[in-house]
C-alpha cells in the first residue's frame, strides 16, 4: 500500500506586492510530504522558508499553484473550513511561542478545543493535561505564560499543537529563542512525536537540529536547492555528547 | 449553541484577565452616563424650579409696571411713573381686577436683637396676600385698616427670622428697617429659592402706605409696580385690556400714542421664563454633549490602544483554528457586557450624584428618565462600535497577517 500524500504542492507561487515593488518570496515550489516524515528545512534568511510553512499551515494563501493537504486541494476552501482544518489537521509551533498572556498553561493548551466543531474531544481540560504532561510541564499546569521560563513557554505551544491530534505538525524555528540543551530536548520531543506517527515539518537555523530529523530540504531564494535523506541522524543522547565536547573544554 | 457558550467563556475570561483595561473601558462608559444624567437632570431641575415658583405666583397675576428698555444692559425708565393716582383709579373703576396692590420694592438692613440681614422690603396693601397666594405660619397679615392708617407692622419670611430671631417666636417683637421700628405680625411659610435663585423667604413685607411715608417720607417716588389678579383664568385678557384702557386715559395717552407702560401677565411670565429655562436647558445639553464625546474619545482611545495586542491575540486564536465568527461573537460579547456593566454603573452613579448634590446643597434634581437613555443609549453604542469594529477587521486579516500586526 503506498503511503498517503499528507502534503503535495503543485508549482506554488507567493508574491508580496509593496505599492511597486515586488518580492517574490517563493517561485514554482513542488513538494510531496507522506505521511510519517519527519523534515527538516533549513536555508539563509529570507529564503523563503516561512513563507512557505504559513502557506503550508493554511495561515496564509498562495498567490499561484495548487496545494493538496490530506488530498483536500486548499485552493478552494473557504474561509471557515480553512480555520477547521488549521484546527483539525494541522499543530503549528511558532518561534515567538504565540501564547495568550496572563493565561494560564492549561488554559492557553485548551483552546484549539474552544474552536473544535465536530465533537470528537468530550474533556478538554483532561486532554490539555495530558498534553501538557507529554512535554513535561506536569508540575506547571496552573503557571501563567509570564511566569514561565522560554523553553517552558515553548514546550506550551507545542502542548497546544498536540492537543488536538493533528496529523502535521508546523514548526517554525520553535528552537530559535531556546539554550542548545533546551533546544536538543525540544527536537527529541519531535523525534518521539514522529516515532508515534505524526508528520513533522520543522524549519530551523540549527545544523544540529536538523540533524534529528530523516529528511532535509535546503531553500534558497524562494526555491528548493536540495531535498536529501538525512543518513547519520542525531540522537539526544549523541546531540548532548557533541554539545559537551564542543563547551567543555576551557583554557 | 454549544460553540456560542464556549465563546461566552472565552469572552469572559478575556474581560477578567485583561482587568485593567475593563476597568478604564467601563470607567470611560461610568463618567460619561453619569456626567450626562447629571447635566440634563440639573437643567430639568433648574427648569422645574422656575416654572413652580412662577406658577406658585397665582396663575391669575397681572404686573403693570412703567415701559422700560434695556439699553446698554440696563433697565431704563421710559414712560411716566405709576403713581397712587393710577392705583386709585385702577381701584375704583376695575371690574375684572377684585384684587390690586402697589409694589414699592427697596433693599435695607433689618435690625433685630440679636442680628440683621440685608433684604429686600416691599410695601404692598393687604391684597398683596390674596394675589400671591402666600400662606402665613405664624400671626396674621396686616390688616386693610393697618394699610389704610399706615401702621407699621410687618410680615416676615423664615429666612429673616432664622437671622433675626434664632430660634424664637418673632411675633410681637420689633424690627427697624432704615431707623424705622416694625411690629412683626406675622411670619411667612417656607416658599423656598425662587427660580433664578432669589430667596423667596428672604422677605419683608409692610403696608406701602407705611413704606412710602416713613421711609421715602416727602422723596415723591412711583410705585415698582402694581400687582392685580384677574376674576379668573378667564379673564386675564379683559383685565389686561381693561387696565390698559384704565392707565391710558390715567395717563392721557392720545389715541395713535403707544402705551408708556407694560401689563404682563402671569401667562407671558410663563412663556418668557420658559424661554429662558430653554437657553439653559440647551446649554446644559451642550456641556453634556461634550462630556458625552470626551467620555466617547476615552473609550475610544482605551479600545484602539488595546488594538495592537488584542491583533495578535485574534491572529493567535485565529492560527489555532477560531472562525472569524467566533472572534466576532467573543469581541461583541466582550464588548457588550463592558458597556452595559459601564452604562449601569454609570446610572447608578449619576442617580446618586443627584442625590448628593440635593443633599449638599437643596437644590432638587429629579433624575429626567430621558437623561438615561441618552447617557446610556450613547456610552454604551460608543463602547459597542469601537470594542467591536477594530476586532471585526483583525478577524478579517489572514491570520499570519494578523499575528505579526505591529
Ligand atoms: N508580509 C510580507 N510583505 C512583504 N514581504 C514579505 C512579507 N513576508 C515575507 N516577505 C519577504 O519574503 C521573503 C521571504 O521571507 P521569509 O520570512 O519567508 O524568510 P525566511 O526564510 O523565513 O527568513 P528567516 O530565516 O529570517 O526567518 C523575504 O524577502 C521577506 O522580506
Ligand atoms: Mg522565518
Amino acid at each position: 500500500m503506498p503511503l498517503k500524500k499528507v502534503i503535495e504542492t503543485k508549482k506554488i507561487s507567493r508574491i508580496f506586492k509593496n505599492g511597486d515593488i515586488e518580492v517574490h518570496a517563493l517561485t514554482d515550489i513542488d513538494l510531496v510530504i507522506e505521511e510519517g516524515e519527519f523534515v527538516a528545512i533549513m536555508g539563509a534568511s529570507g529564503s523563503g522558508k516561512s513563507t512557505f510553512l504559513n502557506i503550508l499551515g493554511c495561515l496564509d494563501q498562495p498567490t499561484s499553484g495548487d496545494y493538496y493537504l490530506d488530498g483536500v486541494h486548499v485552493n478552494k476552501l473557504s474561509k471557515n473550513q480553512l480555520a477547521d482544518i488549521r484546527n483539525q489537521k494541522i499543530g503549528f509551533i511558532f518561534q515567538s511561542y504565540n501564547l495568550l498572556s496572563r493565561t494560564t498553561a492549561l488554559e492557553n493548551v485548551e483552546l484549539p478545543l474552544v474552536y473544535d466543531r465536530t465533537g470528537r474531544f468530550s474533556n478538554s481540560k483532561e486532554l490539555a493535561t495530558k498534553a501538557l504532561g507529554e512535554v513535561g510541564l506536569e508540575d506547571r499546569i496552573y503557571h501563567k505564560t509570564n511566569e514561565l521560563s522560554g523553553g517552558q513557554q515553548q514546550r506550551v505551544a507545542i502542548a497546544r499543537a498536540l492537543v488536538n491530534e493533528p496529523a502535521l505538525i508546523l514548526s517554525d524555528e520553535a528552537t530559535g529563542n531556546l539554550d542548545s540543551k533546551t533546544s536538543i530536548e525540544v527536537a527529541d520531543l519531535f523525534v518521539r512525536l514522529n516515532n508515534e506517527g505524526k508528520t513533522i515539518l520543522m524549519i530551523t537555523h540549527e545544523p544540529e537540529i536538523a540533524q534529528f530529523a530523516k529528511r532535509m530540504i535546503y531553500m534558497r531564494d524562494g526555491r528548493i536547492l536540495t531535498d536529501e535523506i538525512i543518513k547519520d541522524r542525531s540522537t539526544k543522547e549523541s546531540a548532548l555528547k557533541d554539545l559537551e565536547l564542543t563547551t567543555e573544554p576551557k583554557e | 449553541m454549544k460553540q456560542t457558550l464556549k465563546i461566552l467563556k472565552v469572552a469572559f475570561q478575556a474581560i477578567n484577565k485583561n482587568r485593567t483595561r475593563s476597568i478604564l473601558t467601563m470607567l470611560g462608559i461610568i463618567i460619561g452616563v453619569a456626567a450626562v444624567i447629571m447635566t440634563i437632570s440639573a437643567g430639568e431641575g433648574a427648569t422645574m424650579q422656575v416654572q413652580n415658583q412662577i406658577s406658585g405666583l397665582g396663575t391669575n397675576l397681572l404686573m403693570i409696571q412703567t415701559k422700560s428698555e434695556h439699553k446698554a444692559g440696563i433697565n431704563v425708565r421710559m414712560g411716566k411713573p405709576i403713581y397712587k393716582k393710577d392705583f386709585e383709579i385702577l381701584q375704583k373703576n376695575a371690574i375684572y381686577m377684585p384684587n390690586l396692590s402697589p409694589l414699592l420694592a427697596i433693599g435695607a438692613q433689618a435690625i433685630g436683637p440679636d442680628g440683621y440681614k440685608s433684604t429686600m422690603v416691599y410695601g404692598v396693601s393687604y391684597d398683596y396676600f390674596y394675589i400671591t397666594s402666600r400662606e402665613i405660619q405664624l400671626g396674621s397679615f396686616f390688616s386693610d385698616e393697618d394699610v389704610k392708617t399706615a401702621r407699621k407692622f410687618c410680615v416676615i419670611g423664615q429666612t429673616i427670622r432664622e437671622e433675626l430671631f434664632p430660634g424664637q417666636d418673632p411675633i410681637g417683637k420689633q424690627i427697624r428697617i432704615d431707623k424705622v421700628p416694625f411690629t412683626v405680625v406675622g411670619l411667612l411659610k417656607e416658599e423656598g429659592s425662587g427660580g433664578m435663585g432669589q430667596d423667596m423667604d428672604d422677605i419683608v413685607l409692610a403696608p406701602y402706605t407705611t413704606i412710602q411715608n416713613r421711609i421715602f417720607g416727602n422723596r415723591k417716588r412711583g410705585y415698582n409696580m402694581i400687582l392685580a389678579s384677574a376674576l379668573s383664568e378667564d379673564h386675564i385678557v379683559d383685565a389686561k385690556i381693561e387696565a390698559t384702557e384704565l392707565l391710558r386715559e390715567s395717563h392721557k395717552i392720545k389715541a395713535n400714542d403707544e402705551d408708556d407702560f407694560e401689563i404682563m401677565t402671569q401667562i407671558e411670565l410663563q412663556e418668557i421664563t420658559s424661554n429662558i429655562t430653554g437657553i439653559l436647558t440647551l446649554l446644559l445639553g451642550a456641556i453634556a454633549s461634550i462630556s458625552l464625546i470626551v467620555g466617547g474619545i476615552g473609550i475610544m482611545n482605551i479600545m484602539l490602544v488595546s488594538v495592537t495586542e488584542r491583533t495578535r491575540e485574534i491572529g493567535t486564536r485565529l492560527a489555532i483554528g477560531a472562525r472569524e465568527s467566533d472572534i466576532l461573537t467573543q469581541f461583541l460579547i466582550e464588548a457588550v457586557v463592558l458597556s452595559l456593566a459601564g452604562g449601569v454603573l454609570g446610572v447608578v452613579l449619576g442617580v446618586i450624584g443627584n442625590q448628593i448634590i440635593y443633599k449638599a446643597t437643596n437644590f432638587y434634581i429629579p433624575t429626567a428618565a430621558y437623561s438615561i437613555l441618552i447617557g446610556f443609549g450613547f456610552a454604551t453604542l460608543v463602547g459597542i462600535v469601537f470594542g467591536y469594529f477594530p476586532a471585526r477587521k483583525a478577524a478579517k486579516l489572514n491570520p499570519i497577517d494578523a499575528l505579526r500586526y505591529e
